[in-house]
């Protein structure tokens, strides 16, 4: 669900080329969404060494234990509050938290992306979902 | 932006100036909370006693809440109010915000595992490993209960068929959601609770089970089957969606070629492989997998079994419905790989081995 805050919003602005770094970010999240849809959810335990930031890799974990909804997004929501981020590192963090959402709902790679893409901000998000789409058409299934 | 996040923003804290010393008292601050919540959740009697012997200020307070009973709606506002959050102490201030997250969870009557998880977020995600260690420990102690209510319906029979591939059931209580996935196992049979369990780790399995015997006991027969209901109208609108497919109904029996092949790889075996594969086979897969069988291998595999064995596999064919043919020769399959490691250990002629591996490896 969007619900904007105006404090939110500025702690989540960051440089243009941080925002590079968005997609193959949300390409690598919609991997996982594939993984746990293609072998199961306790299959993520395999990548969970590749993952190098701990706010995501704690979220697959919770995800693998079943927690959902409500509680997932209030437990991660209190890691990142602790944390104190701004800039990339929290946008980052708020699209980690809203694909760990998606991922435990169990939605297909298409929605994730659809829910996480408005993070590139309205100008941006259009060229990123066509890039995404390229990629899923040339099979890039990473 | 996220709900949580946004709710969330006023409350930011810098858990930086908080020792490492406090941490770990806080951490075991958590692990006493979670407790009482168990506790809670079996009688809320419990709570009194634990306010009354209560030394922490935040904790007392908030027991002290539970006890008179404070609506879940007003108890963060009453236990604001009755301890002020002190902002100037970090390490106060911490434990004043994991204390009120606790008391929340408690009241909600939440899993321990979940509110142990929900308070040691506060701690960083460093106690996300100890917090770990202290549920394995809690989920090894824990007494197993197998009772089961069993609200009538196609439930079970739909787990049943979902569960011949695992991503299938998976995916259904994923997108279904626990609360609704908890509330229609809890009117199923043991069966169904022990196809859904290996989908999760062994903390996420245990809160399973614990919160649908809970719910057995809390909700009425109706409210059960309307979060069936539920469950099967979100089956229905993954598998209209193409997520899945389930079998037609005009498919309720086995391709006849896939019957000849599983008897004949039956009828080829010595009868110790036989008995030794079926003993140990679940009394619900040998009645699907038999479906899929000619007479003659059931006569083959009874004949092999005691008489206690033979009434266990006659019970569950009894109490098995027509089940789709993706289903039964699933169930084929699945009997076929076991019998093909029994066999390759027992070093069965090559023939009897490759008519198994040809039906284990059977395309649908």
């Amino acid at each position: 669900m969007i619900q904007w805050n105006a404090d939110l919003a500025r702690r989540l602005q960051c440089r243009d080329e941080e925002k590079k770094d968005l997609g193959p970010y949300i390409a690598r999240l919609m991997d996982l969404d594939r993984k746990a849809r293609g072998e199961g959810f306790l299959s993520l335990e395999s990548e969970l060494p590749a993952i190098d930031d701990p706010l995501l890799e704690v979220g697959v974990r919770l995800v693998m234990e079943g927690v959902s909804g409500e509680a997932l997004e209030e437990i991660l929501a209190t890691y990142l509050l602790i944390e104190a981020r701004s800039g990339w590192p929290f946008l980052k963090a708020c699209v980690a938290i809203e694909g760990l959402l998606a991922l435990a709902e169990s939605d297909d790679p298409a929605l994730m992306a659809r829910k996480l893409l408005p993070y590139f901000g309205a100008d941006r998000a259009l060229a990123a979902l066509e890039e995404l789409e390229k990629g899923s058409a040339n099979g890039s299934a990473r | 932006m996220i709900r949580a996040i946004a709710d969330a923003a006023g409350d930011s804290l810098d858990i930086s100036k908080v020792s490492r010393q406090k941490k770990d008292a806080l951490f075991e601050l958590a692990a006493r909370i979670a407790l009482l919540s168990e506790q809670y959740r079996a009688s809320h009697a419990a709570i009194a006693r634990a306010a009354a012997a209560e030394k922490r200020k935040a904790l007392k307070a908030g027991l002290d809440l539970l006890t008179v009973g404070v609506s879940r709606d007003s108890l963060e506002s009453g236990f604001s109010a009755s301890v002020p959050r002190p902002r100037a102490d970090a390490g106060a201030e911490l434990e004043w915000m994991l204390v009120r997250s606790g008391i929340c969870g408690i009241a909600a009557e939440e899993h321990y595992s979940i509110l142990m998880r929900r308070m040691t977020a506060f701690l960083g995600v460093e106690y996300y490993g100890k917090a770990e260690l202290w549920l394995l420990e809690k989920v090894k102690r824990r007494k197993t209960r197998s009772e089961s209510l069993v609200v009538p319906g196609e439930l079970p029979d739909v787990i049943r068929i979902l569960a011949m591939d695992k991503r299938n059931l998976e995916r259904a209580l994923h997108a279904s959601g626990r609360d609704i996935a908890t509330a229609a196992l809890a009117g199923c049979p043991q069966e169904s609770m022990d196809l859904a369990r290996p989908l999760y780790g062994k903390i996420g399995a245990a809160a399973l089970e614990d919160d649908a015997a809970r719910l057995r006991s809390r909700l009425s027969g109706d409210e059960i089957a309307q979060a069936q209901a539920t469950f099967l109208e979100v089956v229905r609108s993954l598998e209209e969606r193409g997520e899945f497919r389930l079998g037609e109904e005009d498919e309720l029996s086995a391709d006849p070629e896939f019957v000849a092949a599983l008897t004949k790889a039956i009828l080829g075996l010595d009868s110790s492989l036989i008995k030794g594969a079926f003993r140990s086979a679940q009394g619900v897969l040998v009645a699907t997998a038999m479906q899929g069988m000619q007479p003659a291998a059931h006569d083959r595999i009874l004949e092999t079994l005691s008489k206690k064995e033979i009434k266990r596999i006659l019970d569950a064919i009894d109490d098995s419905d027509p089940l789709p043919r993706r289903a039964l020769q699933g169930a084929g399959k699945e009997l076929a790989s076991r019998l093909f490691e029994a066999a390759a250990a027992a070093k069965a002629p090559r023939a009897a081995l490759e008519r198994l591996a040809a039906v284990r490896d059977w395309e649908d």
